[in-house]
């Protein structure tokens, strides 16, 4: 009989990276679907290219490096996926190529490969798609919410991603098995749908396609958002802010990417300035509040206290 | 509700080893072809920091060598091959004893929290005045332990309280259950103690015990709060509890707090009531095997035997585990004994064995949520790795309570505790060479009671 040694702990939950990639590649396969039903044939060429060039990218890096090829994990092929669905419907073939090749090269594996890199590079190179190649990424139309079936088929869709908000909704089912975090969508959309009321601008330009897949997909990419219980929330209201500010002078399509990508930059420092405090020590808030009670006589005002 | 069977089977071999708790390890007594009676003392403590050894059983002594432990290190030990007869000592009863003898019987007993410290030194630390004791009842439930009746658990357990307080000398005394053990929260509430009900009492954000000492005006209260379990939860546990703060690297005597498991608790009430010393032990046996229960073992009493107790192995197993599936230490053979620390045995199958490669953290914050202390492990971990041992202080790696939680959720299968344990080890090192060094006026260490 042979017994094996390990350090514990001895059992262990069984999510793994690779198992978190590949249901959040499934649950954007409705929306897949939708748009090559939506765009035709063209968008399942455009999806293909993405992903074909993210995979061939990643290997030809990680063979050139010697490192071992970590294709079989699905981070590639969600990024390729991911860029493709940011494209027009009408967008070149090579727009989603060069996409996926720069979002592989450069916003992933130049800044160090998964868990290092600061910026999410689906939004790296949707950016830089964007600013090259203005006129090819620009869509037709933006979308607005007109009715209850624009949920379900959005005939303003000009990205693949804008063409079915409810097709989006599996990303409720990755926040409920925990693969990913749910302060961040929460706040985030909290805060983009109380500014855009205070302020005036149309819900039915707020809730689209791009902004669901920004909140439940984008801003939740775990490397390029803080890990801090605060720092998420913080991290959630700055993404709001951000986008509501682009948007309400601008349209909300491109909010959400830019309001994510540049909330992106502040991530590691919200990190830093949100680290918990030792158990029993009082935070700011607390120790403030103390302060302020001590003050105030309130056994003199005849009020009794517990503890 | 689960029952406590008693091993009955007479196994061919007992191994006892000379250290079953954290200190110095016991000078044999006896040695080869000596026969040895039921609770007869086999090994001596040469310091106060010790716990005697008993053999547990009646027979003779094969050897005295170097044999496994449950910790994975070889312990000298007395190897005993029992006989059918049962001899016994006589153990006397002794009651109305003041608190010296109290102590001193304790040691002699050889009676060790199941985390390892021997009680008398919890009960009576030097130079150190305990004023409250702890029944950590938080992980153990009733049934875990040899008592017929609910209603026998409570009434014994505040009985024993009474016992510990005045060995310590401490004028308070808590039991602390745990929120969701219906059992044992329905067998103390109202139950008449020395005149007065008990109530069990939730602590809840600042009621802490001394709100219900000075609210029910009483010294012995039950409370309950959520479980907390680890390697290492003293620190947290004062706190949440009490609501002191225990100094880096002290134990919890330093805050005036002892704090004692059921099964000691229960180990000093028979010491008190019956004389015996602590020679028998429950333990859990789960996983693979075909008859999973909680056997009540004599100490010495190897894996394989109890195993076997339980109807053996359900299969082929693959992994040996004594103590729990967070905490617990695989092991390398079936031949190491039941000792005092030893809680539980688990048997896993070949399927169930992991085979994890570390990956990069993914910064997913899985860990910062689970985490019961506030720490943010992930960080942690990347720094420990990093050897930048004096960040990970800063961000106070060492509330850390060691439960394992981090490393169990963690998609990466990052070997987080481990490198939270190695950056604790390495800044109480770091500490250790700084005390010779400083100035005299400049105090670092414990008020007293360090590890």
């Amino acid at each position: 009989m042979t017994l094996t040694i390990s350090a514990p702990p001895h059992i262990k939950q069984d999510t793994t990276f690779r198992k978190i990639t590949w249901i959040k590649f499934l649950t954007l396969l409705p929306v897949s679907l939708v748009s090559v039903y939506f765009f035709g044939l063209y968008a399942l060429a455009l999806i293909l290219a993405g992903i074909g060039m993210a995979v061939v990218t990643e290997v030809v890096i990680q063979k050139a490096f010697k490192k071992e090829v970590t294709v079989a994990n699905g981070h590639a092929p969600l990024i390729g996926l991911m860029v493709a669905l940011l494209v027009p419907g009408e967008a070149p073939i090579w727009i989603p190529i060069v996409g996926a090749f720069f979002a592989v090269a450069i916003g992933k594996h130049a800044f160090g490969d998964i868990g290092s890199y600061i910026f999410n590079p689906v939004l790296a190179a949707w950016v830089f798609l964007q600013l090259a190649y203005w006129s090819a990424m620009y869509p037709v139309s933006f979308p607005e919410l007109g009715g209850i079936s624009d949920l379900f088929l959005e005939n303003g869709a000009g990205m693949l991603v804008g063409v079915s908000p409810i097709a989006l909704v599996g990303g409720l089912y990755l926040i409920f098995k925990r693969y990913v975090e749910w302060k961040i969508p929460l706040f985030y959309a909290l805060t983009t749908l109380v500014l855009a009321l205070l302020i005036g601008d149309k819900i039915g330009h707020v809730v689209t396609g791009a902004f669901i897949f920004g909140v439940l997909f984008l801003a939740t990419d775990s490397p390029s958002s803080p890990v801090t219980k605060n720092g998420r929330i913080i991290y959630g209201i700055l993404c709001g802010l951000l986008t509501v500010i682009y948007g309400h002078f601008a349209n909300y399509v491109f909010a959400v990417f830019y309001g994510i990508f540049l909330a992106n930059c502040v991530a590691s420092f919200i990190d830093n300035n949100t680290l918990p405090r030792s158990f029993g020590e009082e935070s700011f808030l607390q120790r403030k509040y103390r302060l302020m009670m001590n003050k105030i006589p309130l056994e003199k005002l005849g009020v009794k206290i517990d503890d | 509700m689960a029952e406590i069977n008693v091993m009955e089977t007479i196994p061919e071999k007992m191994i006892i080893p000379l250290k079953q708790h954290k200190g110095d390890i016991c000078e044999p007594l006896v040695s080869k072809g000596e026969v040895v009676k039921v609770g007869q003392k086999i090994g001596e403590c040469p310091s106060d920091k010790c716990a005697a050894i008993h053999s547990s059983v009646c027979g003779e002594v094969v050897s005295v060598e170097e044999s496994s432990h449950p910790s994975g290190n070889r312990i000298n030990s007395v190897v005993i091959q029992p006989i059918e007869e049962t001899e016994c000592e006589d153990f006397t009863p002794f009651k109305d004893s003041g608190k010296e003898q109290l102590i001193s019987a304790i040691k002699e007993a050889g009676i060790v929290e199941n985390y390892g410290t021997p009680t008398h030194l919890v009960l009576n630390p030097p130079d150190c005045d305990i004023d409250t004791v702890l029944i950590n009842a938080t992980a153990s439930e009733w049934v875990g332990h040899n008592y017929e009746t609910p209603l026998e658990y409570a009434s014994q357990m505040l009985d024993s309280l009474r016992l510990l307080m005045k060995a310590a000398g401490a004028s308070r005394g808590v039991i602390v259950l745990r929120n969701d053990d219906k059992d044992s929260i329905d067998a103390f509430d109202g139950l008449d103690y020395e005149g007065k009900t008990i109530m069990v009492s939730p602590l809840i954000g600042k009621r802490r015990v001394d709100y219900y000492f000075n609210d029910q005006n009483t010294d012995i209260i039950v409370v309950s709060q959520d479980k907390i379990y680890g390697k290492n939860i003293f620190e947290y546990f004062t706190y949440n509890v009490t609501g002191r703060k225990v100094p880096f690297r002290c134990t919890p005597a330093s805050a005036g707090v002892a704090i004692c498991g059921v099964k000691s608790t229960k180990a000093i009430h028979d010491l008190v009531n019956t004389g015996m010393p602590y020679i028998e032990t429950v333990v859990t046996v789960s996983g693979q095997v075909n008859n999973p229960q909680h056997l009540l073992v004599k100490i010495g009493t190897t894996f394989r035997d109890v195993i076997e107790a339980c109807g053996g192995y359900s299969g082929e197993p693959a992994k040996l585990i004594s103590n729990g599936v967070i905490t617990g230490v695989a092991q390398y053979e079936e031949e190491v004994p039941v000792t005092k620390m030893t809680t539980s045995i688990i048997v896993q199958g070949k399927d169930e064995v992991l085979k994890d490669i570390s990956k990069e953290c993914i910064h997913c914050a899985r860990c910062v949520d689970v985490c019961p202390v506030d720490l943010i492990p992930n960080r942690i971990a990347a720094l420990a790795n990093q050897g930048r041992f004096d960040e990970c202080k800063q961000m106070h790696v060492e509330n850390c309570i060691e439960c394992g939680r981090c490393s169990s959720v963690c998609p990466s299968k990052i070997h987080i505790m481990q490198l939270l344990q190695y950056s604790k080890e390495a800044i109480a090192k770091a500490y250790e060479d700084m005390f010779e060094k400083e100035s005299s006026n400049l105090k670092l260490g414990c008020a007293c009671g360090s590890e």
